[in-house]
């Protein structure tokens, strides 16, 4: 019974993958029906727009945001960014300008035309000092953007970027393109009343209620726009969110591995789809090297091969939860034939430990939550078994990043999020000298591989570069990876065309119902 | 009686500054600083201590607790920092949402409650009073979290009754607007008749116990008239004071029935709050819901002296 059990689990990523299939862009075949409307349980309350106030947008967001604005490019099936807003881009030889060529005749949903100087006074907007925008820390790297005729951005970076068209593909708090003339008019109302160049107006919201988006009539690319009307409603518990998925109410809604339970029972429900994608990054930990006992590469590559995860995905998510043995993922195009992974081995670990000598005795941070108790406790006794002690330091989550800055910590969870590429996050937590590089940990061989990386178009130079980094990061056990970022979203059975849910963002402003 | 209003009110206002210091003492004391919330995975040490600064977080909790008080006295609650919303706006927003359901489950409750306790005090110690009186027991251990699923399943998910999670105002569809606030209100209610029933019901027994109910008796009133006309309302006085509390108790209810229904109330605001770290937010609402409590209860103490005129006049 039980084994038949685990064979359905293990092929249920088939049946996964063979959701994607059905892509609007992949498979032109299928009748896709206009009209009608869907309702979608997100997770959240959806705090508004304006980047000046909400700073950063979350997944519950990235929904909305995705249906109202347009961003410059987006990613196709395969991760390579195509045109939008941008209809093409070139870049200079060393990789640090990038001039993207407007779609022209584009209007804002007030009226107001798009062209690149709007598209200048969104990013002159975020990166104004005087306007204090969180939004700012993530075009750090951009030294300025300009407009030198009506449809031309030219972005200036900092820093060599291969690959930049991908970074501005998802309608984040950075890459949306809002009307200039309505935040300036709105003012503090702004942000609850968003203006885009997108597929869908927003109607109507009610405060932690339903907002109400109908389609925009005069939208560039309106044939490949289907529903006429998308209610997204926040529903916060999983069980009821679930609930109203059954009875109808709602037509697609958000999930995560920890809804274990709900997410496999709608596996084996005719009458829904489980929609989950497993993108690139990792949810990992920094060892600290500058502190006993990490400082001894013995005792890390110890703890590293005690952990089984397998057991630990069976544990805390019902074996959804897909191990990771490097930072890049099932989502990236980073494939290593070998990351140098640890084994998990027991024996070896506890040879590792006595070769030591001394007690092993250290603390892990976790974030004082059921779900940071469970992962920190499921760690201790995998490391209790090679004779390791460890004790949970549980903290609020929002000091988790102050800790991790400030280095005051022997082992932290931190993340590295799905990107299109691994540029930025490598480059920030693996280079001497970066404020996130948390194993405070510096070797020149890595430092060359990520600097090489960040400046070779040629995908394959760039594979086997990122490819050494990991497996000198694995060797040397300075940060470890328990599982890949896998976001998942459960819909009726009749919802189709939803695309790869890239960064997690459950994009429904191109999906019909059957 | 214009005196005891003003000796009544004269007791609310240090309540009401006691709850306001205790408050703001919670949300401050709370692990997180605002400031590592706001900055998030960009909390340096130097952008911390700016932030703190700019929002006076460096200022000694007293002087931050005056400020804060000063502000308040003016009508400022203050702005959330996730959606620039103000509190008054947040709260003006979902306050009808909270108010419908809360009426909504105690007008329910009372439907159930009175009319048990009426016919288990009519027969008290009879096989009708030890069962309610145990089923109302049984009811009271049932949390409404798991109330809450056992209804969605049973009249949402397999009856397909009733909505599971939702809400329009009702000033747009009355009907459907009721429709959503059933299976809520429900949970709510189940858990408030047993209290409304074991109340009533001992205070009826007490005073079907009285000369002035045998009199009536021996008069050869009916037994209903009885019940309802010479026992019911001398008997509703503590009645009326569970009743004003279980404001306060439903309100808590609020926080779990309406995250767990979607409605947009005052609960549903308060836990977004605490998640997101929203302290401006949270100290406001609990700031508005804890006078609000103590409202009702200055009312519940108002319809005491309009029950009892002994208390009006002072001779209690």
């Amino acid at each position: 019974m039980t084994n038949i059990a685990a064979a359905a689990r293990k092929r249920a990523p088939i049946f996964l993958v063979a959701a994607f299939a059905l892509l609007p862009l992949a498979n032109p075949a299928q009748a896709q029906k206009p009209g009608g409307s869907i309702t979608v349980g997100l997770e959240l309350d959806v705090p508004g727009f304006d980047p000046l106030k909400v700073g950063v947008y979350d997944a519950a967001v990235l929904t909305p945001a995705a249906a109202i604005f347009d961003t410059l490019t987006y990613l196709d099936d395969k991760g390579e960014a195509q045109p939008k807003l941008a209809l093409s881009w070139t870049h200079s030889d060393d990789f640090k300008t990038w001039t993207f060529k407007l779609r022209p005749g584009v209007k804002f949903h007030d009226g107001t035309p798009f062209n690149a100087e709007a598209y200048k006074a969104n990013f002159d907007r975020q990166k104004d000092p005087a306007n204090k925008c969180r939004c700012a820390f993530y075009i750090a790297a951009v030294n300025n953007v300009q407009a030198p005729d009506e449809l031309t951005v030219v972005y200036n970076l900092n820093d060599p970027s291969v690959n930049y068209p991908t970074l501005v593909s998802y309608p984040n708090q950075n890459a949306a393109v809002h009307s200039p003339t309505a935040w300036k008019t709105r003012g503090d109302d702004y942000n609850r009343n968003p203006v885009g160049t997108g597929p869908y107006v927003l109607k109507s919201w009610t405060a932690g209620d339903r907002m109400v988006l109908e389609k925009n009539p005069d939208y560039w690319d309106k044939d490949k726009v289907y529903l006429d009307r998308i209610i997204l409603k926040p529903l916060p518990d999983a069980q009821s969110r679930f609930a109203s998925l059954q009875s109808g109410e709602a037509d697609i809604v958000w999930d995560d591995e920890y809804d274990a339970d709900n997410i496999q029972k709608a596996q084996k429900d005719p009458k829904l789809t489980v929609h989950s994608y497993t993108g690139s990054g990792t949810q990992p930990y920094a060892f600290n090297t500058k502190t006993p006992p990490f400082d001894d590469v013995r005792v890390r590559q110890a703890l590293v091969m005690a952990i089984d995860r397998k057991k630990m995905s069976q544990a805390i998510t019902n074996g959804l939860a897909k191990p990771a043995s490097n930072p890049y993922g099932d989502g990236s195009w980073v494939k290593c034939k070998d990351d140098g992974a640890l084994p998990f081995d027991v024996a070896k670990a506890k040879a590792l430990i006595q070769a030591y000598g001394k007690p092993v005795e250290f603390k892990t941070v976790v974030t004082a939550t059921p779900r940071g108790r469970i992962v920190g406790q499921v760690l201790q006794q995998f490391w209790k078994n090679v004779g390791a002690s460890m004790e949970l330091d549980q903290v609020d989550q929002a000091t988790i990043p102050p800790r991790a800055f400030m280095r005051q910590f022997q082992l932290i969870p931190w993340r590295i999020v799905d990107l299109a590429d691994p540029d930025p996050q490598m480059f920030a937590n693996f280079h001497t000298g970066s404020p996130v590089a948390l194993a405070n940990y510096s070797n020149p061989e890595l430092d060359k591989l990520l600097e090489h990386a960040r400046v070779t178009a040629e995908v394959d130079k760039r594979i086997e570069d990122y490819c050494a980094a990991t497996r000198l990061i694995n060797k040397e056990a300075i940060w470890f990876w328990t599982f890949q970022n896998t976001y998942y979203a459960i819909s009726s059975a009749n919802l189709k065309g939803l695309p790869k849910m890239y960064s997690g963002m459950i994009d429904v402003s191109r999906v019909w119902k059957e | 009686m214009v005196a005891f209003v003003a000796r009544r009110f004269l007791y609310v206002v240090p309540v009401l500054l006691a709850v306001s210091l205790l408050t703001f003492l919670i949300a401050s004391l709370l692990p997180g600083d605002l400031a590592y919330v706001i900055l998030g995975d960009q909390a340096t040490p130097e952008k911390v201590a700016a932030l703190r600064h700019d929002m006076g977080l460096d200022q000694p909790i007293w002087w931050r607790y005056l400020s804060w008080l000063g502000h308040v006295l003016q009508g400022d609650l203050g702005r959330s920092f996730r959606t620039g919303q103000t509190v008054l706006q947040a709260v003006s927003e979902r306050i009808p949402v909270s108010l419908e359901l809360m009426l909504m489950a105690e007008f329910i409750g009372l439907l159930i409650g009175i009319p048990l306790a009426i016919a288990c005090a009519a027969r008290a110690g009879g096989a009708f009073d030890r069962f309610m009186t145990g089923g109302a027991f049984a009811m009271l251990s049932m949390p409404s979290f798991l109330l809450a699923i056992l209804l969605i399943y049973l009249f949402a998910v397999e009856l397909r009754w009733l909505p599971a999670t939702g809400y329009v105002p009702f000033t747009e569809e009355p009907l459907a607007n009721l429709r959503f606030f059933v299976l809520p209100a429900l949970t709510l209610a189940l858990a408030e008749w047993p209290g409304i029933m074991r109340v009533l019901r001992s205070d009826m027994i007490a005073t079907l116990q009285e000369d002035y109910i045998a009199l009536a008796k021996a008069k050869g009133l009916k037994p209903s008239r009885i019940l309802f006309v010479h026992a019911l309302k001398p008997s509703s006085l503590t009645l009326v004071t569970v009743t004003g509390i279980n404001i306060g108790r439903l309100l808590g209810g609020t926080l779990i029935v309406e995250s767990i229904f979607a409605l947009p109330g005052i609960g549903r605001l308060l836990v977004g709050a605490i998640y997101t770290r929203d302290l401006v937010i949270l100290q406001g609402v609990v700031l508005l819901v804890a006078c609000g409590f103590v409202i009702v209860n200055f009312i519940v103490d108002m319809l005491y002296a309009v029950l009892d005129p002994r208390i009006r006049h002072g001779h209690a």
